[in-house]
């Protein structure tokens, strides 16, 4: 019997794997799922024609005016009465429904990405950086610049919004000050707590004064509490906590109220209401983006990056960015849908888009009225388009989940 | 001795994207009452995998048990009901997991959950379970037990978790007993007292124990047959002794020669396996040790071995070139 | 690998607490958990030191400790002379080369979103101006030494198997010439004749290219086979330390008998003979040691003394160090 030499400790060794990329993988899984390839089909219908008919089929609002047509039922065919085809009739002021759903869809689309753009970066970024400086041990030049722009951002936001400028610079100052103060470890903490609280009340109050006296009580109390804050041995975890107070500050709004609000602030139009929809999403990023950094800091490849050196931009990008992304890719997805259905509820409500801008949701608030009188078609189809592209990006979304979750392979 | 459990050609097989993995290819062999038997391999060779399918816990789909008998107590576990398996496990057969966390229900106490199985196999009520459950936590060696009855899993350490999760098992009396990897999460330590208690406890109740694991440094002490697995075979199996000082299978001889030895002069290199398990779904036609093994044969890739008897009583192992090798002088 | 050489690495008096924080406001004395509680040991060049002791000993962390992932609460680390722990920030990183870890866990030691290349050649990429092609090179020549196949530079380490992916870890770990590389459990997730696949190359590696080890493992007989000196901690505190030999066969502190007898043999007769210690209860937590010796609770030999006075650390023997009265 003849013998083979011994294996060498060679490396084809190789578990019989094609090389397949993570991406690859997940597009296969979710292509054989059939509900997300019904949602995806439905979302590339939507894309495909709103952005087609924007770019293909001209349409201005503002000329669009027919009295002799309004209110005509769907037809296929004309007659004498309606001259020309409409597949989805006429509205109150004659004009072609199936057109104005088309070119909604474009300004849905809009609002969709637009809004969940603001969301996506304003709150992906908080949410990161939350969770990174939560996790990392940041030395004494990192922590003041930390704090400086959070006190910056904290007292800088409002002082923008209200047009005071003056406080806006001052807490700034005070966090920069209030860290590099007690960059000397004192023992004892009370003493340092009542100073601090102290100077952020005085700086707080006085500088609201000149503007009032109830100016000056707020002022006050909020100079007072980031004055604690800041007399702890601050940190990371303080920035984190304070970023995700604030958010939970937004989330306990209503949404759609607090999107009225925002679009009353600022005024009409539907790049007002992308804002509002967008500001109203922040905190679900956040939290969503904090939660998979805090998820990604324990693992041992991060510790690895630490110890041969790299810095915290590079480990930020490398190394955790792309490990969070399938969360939110999920999460902007469903998100897409959702700010669809507010600005179709803003819309609805007269805020938002102007009239005579095509907009389902606006559409809707016109025509309600005239359902009792059996102009059954000017409500449906507006109604029938939110409720699908809705539901399309929701079945994909929950496809891109499934396919997503890393069921890493052994 | 008639056997307490006897499986015949027993076969498992999962259906997944990527294919058919074949986790157990069609094993055999008995277990007498009051044996312990070990049951070793590295991870992927189906001794867990294998005593799933006894308790039938294969999920199906996507698992499948195509073939094989399991006979236990005179009848065969694989053609029973869904119902009757359930009066089988926990009371005829019980198992210890390896994570003892998760397998208690952390919103519990454990008490109640040692209860919970005494009620449903004893017909107990609440308090004679709870008589039982106190002396069983005894009997596993809890101090306190009256305390600890009313405590949570996470108010425990993981040796004290284990130890009540064997009190549950244990508390249906059961004829097997089958720890999957029960003290490879522990320390050293805890995990010598762990070994300890089973050992005592095997001698005062007289139950059979399956103990699976991949460490053949605990089985020396303990068991008295080992079952040698790879890629969802048995490729040796007979008396520990045998196993350890007649080694056959050159698998076997490769993961005793990876174990460094206590009496090993400074310097020598442990001998390892070179390569890596075959992927369960395309396996090789012949023996699926053929890729890494250092004696192979053309024989040895186009034929599968069959498990046949070697000298001693009760060895028998799957190899083409046992007595050659054999004769070549052991590891 | 003898140990009349100089000396690479001296822990001194090492402690590291970590607070447990109760609050946003208080700033009381907080609790702490002790995981490393004044340790001290040499490490000669060369030379392959085991650390070893089970849960809550704290090894893992005196290797980040050394390592600087955690800043030490007290004590000092003196690598080739130089302290550690007085340095700043860009001078720390420079030394940084010359220290590397390979961790435990194969399946999350390597950032699955990165290409095996580039996860080797990080370290390249931080510390040195090294480009194009004298990158791939040297990536590749990485590979070779650990004994993968370089074409694989672009595969995602999903694509391997657990003892393959512990092999790109150390080539991660040998790319900027380390002299110090600390094994922080790199074994304990793999199969058993994996491991000495892995062991086997590590000990080649440390021949071939002159490197000094620290092993930190709970697997004993795996630490026995590769160390030439031992460290046995247990909840925060060095319990002994000696050349490999003595631990095993002349073991002083009653905390390393238990742990030797513990330890499986993989030889049934000596198996059955074997007299094993036997240690009652559990191992307590470190937010809450003992007074006097850790090891009191669970210690067979514990007399009056135990319970309210710290055996000291001292040299029973040359080169021979026990912490405790009765050694």
């Amino acid at each position: 019997m003849t013998e083979l030499p011994p294996v060498t400790e060679e490396i084809n060794d190789f578990a019989v794997r094609e090389h397949r990329s993570l991406w690859l993988d997940a597009w296969r899984r979710l292509i054989s799922n059939r509900t997300a390839m019904i949602g995806l089909v439905v979302v590339a219908v939507f894309v495909l024609s709103a952005v087609g008919a924007h770019f293909f089929w001209k349409y201005d609002a503002k000329m669009d005016l027919n009295y002799s047509a309004k209110l005509l039922a769907p037809n296929l065919r004309t007659t004498e009465k309606s001259t020309q085809i409409h597949i989805f009739g006429t509205d109150k002021l004659g004009r072609d429904i199936f057109r104005r759903v088309v070119h909604g869809g474009w300004n849905s689309l809009r609002v969709g990405l637009v809004a969940v753009g603001i969301s996506l970066s304003i709150g992906g970024l908080l949410g990161l950086l939350a969770g990174f400086f939560e996790s990392t041990d940041l030395n004494r030049r990192e922590r003041t610049i930390l704090m400086a722009a959070l006190g910056l951002g904290l007292g800088a936001l409002p002082a923008w919004i209200a047009r005071q400028p003056f406080q806006a610079v001052l807490f700034g100052l005070l966090g920069v000050a209030s860290s590099l103060l007690h960059g000397k470890t004192s023992k004892k903490s009370s003493p340092r707590l009542v100073e601090y609280g102290l100077a952020g009340a005085l700086i707080g109050g006085t500088s609201g004064f000149l503007v009032g006296p109830m100016v000056a009580l707020v002022c006050g109390l909020v100079g007072l509490s980031i004055g604690l804050l800041l007399a702890r041995p601050v940190g990371g975890k303080v920035f984190s906590s304070i970023v995700m107070r604030v958010m939970d500050i937004i989330l306990s709004f209503p949404s759609y109220l607090l999107a009225i609000a925002i679009v009353a602030f600022l005024g009409p139009g539907l790049e007002k209401g992308m804002i509002a929809i967008g500001v109203v999403g922040i905190p679900i990023y956040a939290r969503l983006a904090r939660s998979a950094v805090l998820s990604v800091t324990q693992k041992e490849y991060v510790l690895a990056a630490h110890s041969v050196g790299e810095g915290h931009g590079r480990i930020l990008f490398k190394h955790i960015v792309p490990n969070i992304l399938s969360p939110i890719i999920v999460q902007a997805t469903m998100g897409l849908a959702n700010a669809i259905l507010s600005a179709a509820a803003l819309g609805f409500l007269g805020l938002g888009a102007i009239p005579p801008e095509p907009e389902w949701g606006a559409m809707l608030g016109d025509s309600y009225k005239y359902l009792s009188s059996g102009a059954w078609w000017a409500v449906l189809f507006p109604g029938l388009a939110i409720m699908f592209s809705v539901l399309g990006f929701n079945l994909l979304g929950d496809g891109l989940r499934d396919a997503l979750d890393p069921k890493m392979r052994v | 001795m008639k056997p307490l459990m006897e499986i015949k050609n027993l076969t498992t097989r999962f259906y997944t994207q990527d294919g058919v993995v074949n986790a157990v290819n069609g094993i055999s062999y008995t277990l007498d009452p009051g044996e312990i038997l070990g049951v070793v391999g590295e991870s992927g060779c189906g001794k867990s995998v294998h005593a799933l399918s006894i308790m039938r816990l294969i999920q199906i789909p996507p698992g499948e048990i195509p073939a094989g008998e399991v006979f236990f107590g005179g009848r065969d576990l694989l053609k029973l009901s869904e119902r009757e398996m359930r009066m089988v496990r926990g009371h005829e057969i019980a198992m210890v997991f390896q994570d003892p966390m998760s397998s208690l229900n952390p919103v519990y106490t454990v008490g109640f959950q040692i209860s919970e199985a005494l009620m449903l196999h004893k017909k107990m009520n609440r308090s004679q379970a709870k008589v039982r459950a106190i002396e069983l936590l005894n009997l596993v060696g809890i101090p306190e037990a009256t305390k600890r009855f009313d405590n949570y899993p996470h108010q425990f350490s993981g040796g004290m978790r284990q130890r009540a999760m064997i009190a549950m098992a244990l508390s249906c009396e059961p004829k097997l007993l089958i720890a999957d990897e029960p003290t490879t999460a522990l320390d050293v330590t805890i995990q010598a007292q762990i070994i300890n208690l089973v050992i005592r406890l095997q001698e005062e109740l007289g139950m059979s124990v399956m103990w699976i694991t991949h460490d053949l440094g605990i089985v020396a002490e303990m068991v008295h047959r080992i079952n040698v697995m790879y890629a969802g075979f048995i490729i040796e199996r007979g008396f520990v002794d045998d196993i350890y000082n007649h080694t056959l299978h050159p698998y076997t001889m490769g993961l005793l020669g990876s174990l460094p030895s206590i009496d090993e002069a400074p310097g020598t290199k442990l001998i390892s396996i070179p390569g890596l398990p075959p992927d369960l779904i395309a396996l090789p036609e012949g023996c699926p040790f053929f890729a890494r093994c250092t004696y192979r044969v053309e024989q040895c890739r186009q034929e599968r071995p069959q498990l046949e008897n070697a000298q001693e009583a009760g060895h028998t192992v799957a190899c083409w070139r046992w007595r050659e090798i054999q004769g070549l002088g052991v590891a | 690998m003898n140990s009349e050489n100089k000396v690479l690495l001296q822990v001194i008096n090492l402690k590291k607490y970590f607070p447990v924080s109760r609050g946003l406001f208080t700033n009381r004395q907080t609790r702490y958990v002790k995981a490393v509680d004044d340790v001290s040991f040499e490490v000669f060049d060369g030379e392959t030191l085991g650390l070893v002791g089970e849960t809550g000993c704290g090894k893992t962390t005196v290797a980040r400790t050394i390592l600087q992932l955690y800043r030490p609460t007290s004590g000092n680390i003196i690598f080739d002379g130089i302290d550690l722990t007085s340095l700043a920030e860009n001078e720390l990183r420079k030394i940084r080369r010359r220290m590397q870890m390979i961790f435990q866990d194969p399946y999350a030691s390597l950032n699955p979103r990165m290409t095996v290349g580039n996860i080797i050649s990080a370290p390249l990429d931080v510390h040195t101006d090294l480009g194009g092609k004298e990158k791939q090179d040297k990536v590749q020549d990485l590979l070779r030494l650990v004994g993968l196949n370089p074409d694989f530079v672009n595969r995602y380490p999903h694509e391997f198997s657990g003892g393959q992916r512990q092999r790109i870890g150390i080539a991660r770990a040998l790319a900027l010439n380390p002299d110090l590389v600390i094994c922080d459990e790199p074994i304990s997730s793999l199969d058993v004749s994996i491991q000495a696949q892995v062991v086997n190359l590590l000990e080649e590696l440390q021949d071939r290219l002159g490197l000094t080890y620290i092993f930190v493992a709970h697997d004993l007989s795996m630490v026995r086979h590769i160390s030439d000196r031992m460290v046995v901690m247990y909840l925060g505190k060095v319990m002994e330390l000696a050349a490999r030999n003595e631990i095993y066969l002349r073991p002083r502190h009653p905390y390393t008998r238990a742990l030797m007898s513990a330890v499986p043999i993989p030889n049934p007769r000596k198996a059955r003979d074997r007299q094993r210690i036997l240690l009652k209860g559990d191992i307590p937590s470190p937010l809450n040691p003992p007074n006097g010796c850790n090891f009191n609770t669970r210690c067979p030999m514990a007399q009056a003394i135990c319970f309210n006075t710290d055996p000291e650390y001292r040299e029973i023997e040359p080169r021979h160090y026990v912490a405790c009265h009765f050694a």
